[in-house]
């Protein structure tokens, strides 16, 4: 029974998942004339291509990819827990359905319309121009560029962060906080020492998610990083798109997938291992 | 799979209102009885909006079906898409430039042009024209277009003579560049110029951007046009190296200053155009390339566009008058760059524009 | 003692307005630029500039309406989402029963491996299944899609059926077999009603994960078949004008639309589930 459960999977995903993988490996190995249009089929197989992204500019990338999707991982999850907690624990009815369709509603929206949207609101003629300034980055430096592509990724990220931790939220007895008030905890001791700290499995969860969505993002760079705030997938992209150097992409696209799935099973076998009900 | 491949096709085909009797993968199949049907690739924005309209035209007399795509990206983008699956590609007629249309002959994948339905080309100047090794005919020239430095005069009233000039302090985070691929490198180029090299020794042109980078001159590094319109629309970038398109687009709604005659530097010339892919139903593809290559239809594409047009007889958009050269500047002012060279140069210059130049802007 | 209590309450109003004003940001983070979205698709203007507008007129709603590009990639969107949710929630809904149940070695592994497009860029997956079915000779744009999309899809089914099994006791299903029920029928009358909405709500999100995505599409896409992210990332790129901003209104407007009737069919609460201490 359980193996007939499982089949429909394996026959789809099997070769989904394996085919990609070998083709990228094999790619990747062969080598490159700059002009030609991806690999060259006839060539020896090389390292070449490895080689070549070791550079130790090349991590440059990946920190980059790695920081900036951190500090919009915090960000978002600064104002998704709050609001989470808001939905659960203290709207009204009319309320809390009100901003669960706003938060599933964002979700529903089209990445590049909200990016779009974003660029136009913060953006040098935006509205919100003075954000920036007030933090006291200019608009127009590449510091600038940074706050764009975090606060596009801190948007997209919120309300999948949010909608995560309602869930999580929702299963947390409100009786504790109440009993911990009731014997005369502060509110903020209450929020961080009971609720925040029994939510800790479903913020890490809800955070793995978010963060594995940001730095995985093409679009956001790709639209207001203004070239000097580059992800690895961009390096990828350009490399399929502009130069036609296939297997420098695959070598890339090698390198990210080995560091992503090393990085998160990680930190979800460090999670699990200090707390249970985590990272399902 | 629950559907075969042939069913969704003709989901899709009838569902975006593509579907034409019998033909289901465009391109491959041709049923004598039906109109022929090609798939044109064309860029977004004035280039499809007049292409649409001379469209129109020609279907008037020709009953020839046309399908568009619109290059996502630079246009070697769709190089890479047809590699991909060669030669069961679906495209047929591709609008392109000179660069692109290289990396196309030098793949074999180019129709020779058929001169006796391109009649048009035969008025066209000669040297606009792409060659293979034989010395065939492979493109058909519709606009000749260029890249240049210039400014915002309403921003910046002073302006400037010399791209040395961009080093002052005034300029820092002023300037907009391309990524070293868009333009193939002709930014690069162009710095190379100003120290006294060309694309084949560039390695002074490296210096001058680093010199610009690492003093924090670079603001922005635009990707494609819609990206540099907006910069430099914006106000927060004054001064750029850009392709007419872009300048054109910013012109209609602000004052721009092209520095197309500067004593110690040169703009670039090339074409853009349409050629043929092997494959294709070649009657059908060389009238529909002739049809856009008539002096009035040329004259109409390249007034939308803001670009010149290749045939003599064709009248120029007035407000590009000044953007063009006579033909006595042509050797004081144009530089006509070595396409093919600058295609097989262009990997490693992706790959040092990430390591050494990114890296400058970021600490800029 | 009193003085404990005013501080007391001093720290408590603190938190209380830290508490209210990053309520207040995300709610202005996440609508503010919809506003502006929205004012912006009545630009009389033909470029972005200063805010707010000061004349205004329909002209991108025309240019959207006029321009069959949007509407061709919505229907291949709709068409290619539907298909691969569709594979992605039998297949992925079976093997979380599958897993939830089983014992054997290498479950875990498995079960990683089947994850694994979470946590992997699409863009990897997108340049990786390019060159996988060009090595297959499938060159069908649909076909092409519905292979990415299938792979970006079944993580996200599986993931959220396998959570919502979780709370559903094996022993409801031992006790339908004990019953002599089938173990099919136990399965489709037991198991399947009671994850009813953790596979809802996975179908939804793969829903969105397909029809959102750019990074996969931007690869698989061929001359007829292209999705509208990416009809629209090709319009933005060739030139950044207000079309866009109309088509994100109308987007809006979609959205809130689809989330009344998704509240009226299904009532959001089962999409976000009530929780065990649900009010």
């Amino acid at each position: 029974m359980t193996a007939a459960l499982l089949w429909p999977a394996l026959v789809i995903m099997a070769p989904l998942l394996l085919g990609p993988l070998l083709a990228l490996g094999h790619e990747s190995l062969k080598p490159f004339t700059s002009g030609r249009i991806g690999g060259d089929d006839a060539g020896a197989l090389t390292l070449a291509n490895y080689a070549q992204i070791a550079a130790p500019e090349y991590a440059r990338y990946f920190l980059d990819t790695f920081r900036v999707g951190l500090i919009s991982l915090a960000f978002a999850l600064l104002l998704g827990f709050p609001m989470a907690h808001f939905i659960v624990r203290r709207a009204a009815p009319v309320t809390r359905r009100l901003l669960i369709g706003g938060l599933v509603g964002t979700l529903f929206l089209s990445i590049i319309v909200r990016i779009y949207a974003i660029a136009m609101t913060f953006g040098p003629n935006g509205p919100l121009a003075g954000f920036s300034r007030m933090l006291g980055i200019a608009p127009s430096s590449p510091d600038g560029a940074e706050l764009m592509v975090v606060l596009g990724l801190m948007n997209t990220t919120l309300p999948l962060v949010a909608l995560t931790l309602i869930g999580t939220l929702q299963n947390i007895n409100p009786r504790l906080e109440e009993a911990a008030m009731s014997l005369g905890a502060p509110r903020w001791k209450t929020f961080f020492q009971v609720t925040a700290a029994m939510s800790l499995p479903g913020i890490l969860s809800a955070g793995i998610i978010a963060y594995a969505f940001c730095i995985s993002n093409l679009v956001v760079p790709m639209l207001v990083g203004r070239g000097s705030i580059l992800f690895v997938s961009n390096l990828i992209y350009f490399r399929f798109s502009e130069v036609a150097n296939f297997p420098s992409g695959a070598a890339l696209s090698i390198v990210m997938m080995v560091l992503s799935v090393a990085l998160f099973y990680g930190l979800l076998h460090l999670v699990r291992s200090n707390w249970q009900e985590a990272g399902k | 799979m629950p559907m075969t491949r042939r069913d969704f096709t003709r989901v899709v085909l009838t569902g975006s209102g593509l579907a034409t009797a019998g033909t289901l993968t465009g391109g491959l199949a041709t049923p004598a009885s039906a109109a022929d049907r090609l798939l044109v690739v064309q860029w977004g924005a004035n280039w499809i909006e007049v292409s649409k309209q001379i469209t129109a035209d020609f279907n008037k007399t020709n009953p020839t079906q046309i399908a568009w795509e619109l290059h996502s990206g630079g246009a070697a983008a769709v190089v890479a898409k047809i590699k991909a699956v060669w030669p069961n590609t679906q495209y047929n007629v591709l609008s392109v430039w000179d660069p692109v249309f290289r990396a196309m002959i030098k793949e074999d994948w180019l129709l020779p042009i058929d001169e006796s339905i391109v009649t048009n080309l035969a008025t066209i100047p000669d040297q606009f024209i792409q060659k293979n090794d034989k010395g065939q005919k492979m493109s058909v020239p519709l606009s000749t277009a260029g890249a240049f430095w210039g400014y915002r005069e309403d921003l910046l009233p002073g302006g400037f003579n010399s791209v040395e000039d961009l080093l002052r302090p005034e300029f820092k985070g002023k300037l907009c560049v391309p990524y070293p691929i868009g333009l193939t490198g002709l930014f690069i180029v162009s710095c190379a110029l100003q120290r006294g090299g060309n694309e084949k020794n560039a390695e002074p042109g490296w210096d001058l951007v680093k010199e610009l980078a690492s003093k924090g001159q670079i603001g922005m590094i635009a990707t494609n046009n819609s990206e540099y319109i907006n910069a430099m629309s914006s106000g927060e970038y004054s001064v750029g190296f850009w392709n007419n398109g872009g300048w054109y687009a910013t012109a209609k709604n602000f004052p721009v200053k092209l520095k197309n005659r500067m004593p110690d530097n040169k703009s670039f010339l090339y074409n853009e155009g349409f050629c043929v892919l092997k494959g294709s139903p070649a009657k059908a593809a060389f009238e529909f390339a002739n049809f856009f290559a008539e002096p009035k239809m040329n004259e109409l594409y390249n007034m939308n566009l803001g670009s010149g047009p290749t045939q003599p007889s064709a009248k120029t958009n007035p407000m590009l008058a000044d953007w063009y050269y006579k033909p006595d500047e042509l050797s004081k002012y144009a530089y006509f760059a070595d396409f093919a060279y600058l295609g097989s140069v262009m990997n490693e210059w992706n790959a040092r524009w990430e390591r050494e130049i990114v890296p400058l802007v970021r600490r800029g | 003692m009193s003085g404990l209590s005013i501080s007391k309450r001093l720290a408590d109003a603190l938190f209380e307005a830290a508490y209210l004003s990053l309520i207040t940001l995300f709610i202005a983070f996440s609508v503010i630029p919809v506003i502006v979205a929205v004012v912006l698709s009545f630009d009389a203007r033909s470029f972005i500039g200063p805010f707010p507008p000061k004349q205004f007129s329909l002209r991108w709603y025309e240019s959207f309406l006029a321009d069959s590009y949007y509407r061709d990639g919505l229907v291949t969107s709709l068409i290619l989402a539907t298909v691969a949710t569709l594979i992605a929630t039998i297949a992925g809904t079976l093997a979380a029963i599958a897993l939830s149940r089983a014992t054997f070695r290498g479950r875990a592994a498995l079960q990683a491996a089947l994850l694994s497009p979470l946590v992997v860029p699409n863009v990897v997956l997108g340049f990786g299944m390019l060159i996988f079915a060009s090595r297959l000779g499938i060159i069908d744009g649909m076909t092409r899609l519905i292979m990415g999309h299938v792979l970006i899809t079944f993580p996200y089914v599986m993931r959220t059926t396998a959570a919502s099994l979780v709370g559903i006791k094996a022993s409801y299903y031992e006790a339908a077999l004990s019953l002599g029920a089938k173990p099919w029928k136990a399965l489709a009358q037991v198991t399947l009603p009671l994850a009813r909405t953790g596979i809802l709500a996975g179908a939804v999100f793969g829903f969105v994960t397909s029809f959102d995505d750019v990074g996969v599409s931007l690869f698989l896409t061929d001359a007829y078949t292209f999705t509208l992210p990416v009809a629209i990332l090709a319009q933005m790129r060739a030139n950044l004008d207000l079309t866009i901003a109309a088509l994100s209104v109308v987007f809006i407007v979609a959205t809130v639309l689809l989330i009344v009737l998704l509240d009226r069919l299904a009532g959001l609460d089962a999409i976000v589930g009530r929780g065990v201490y649900g009010r």
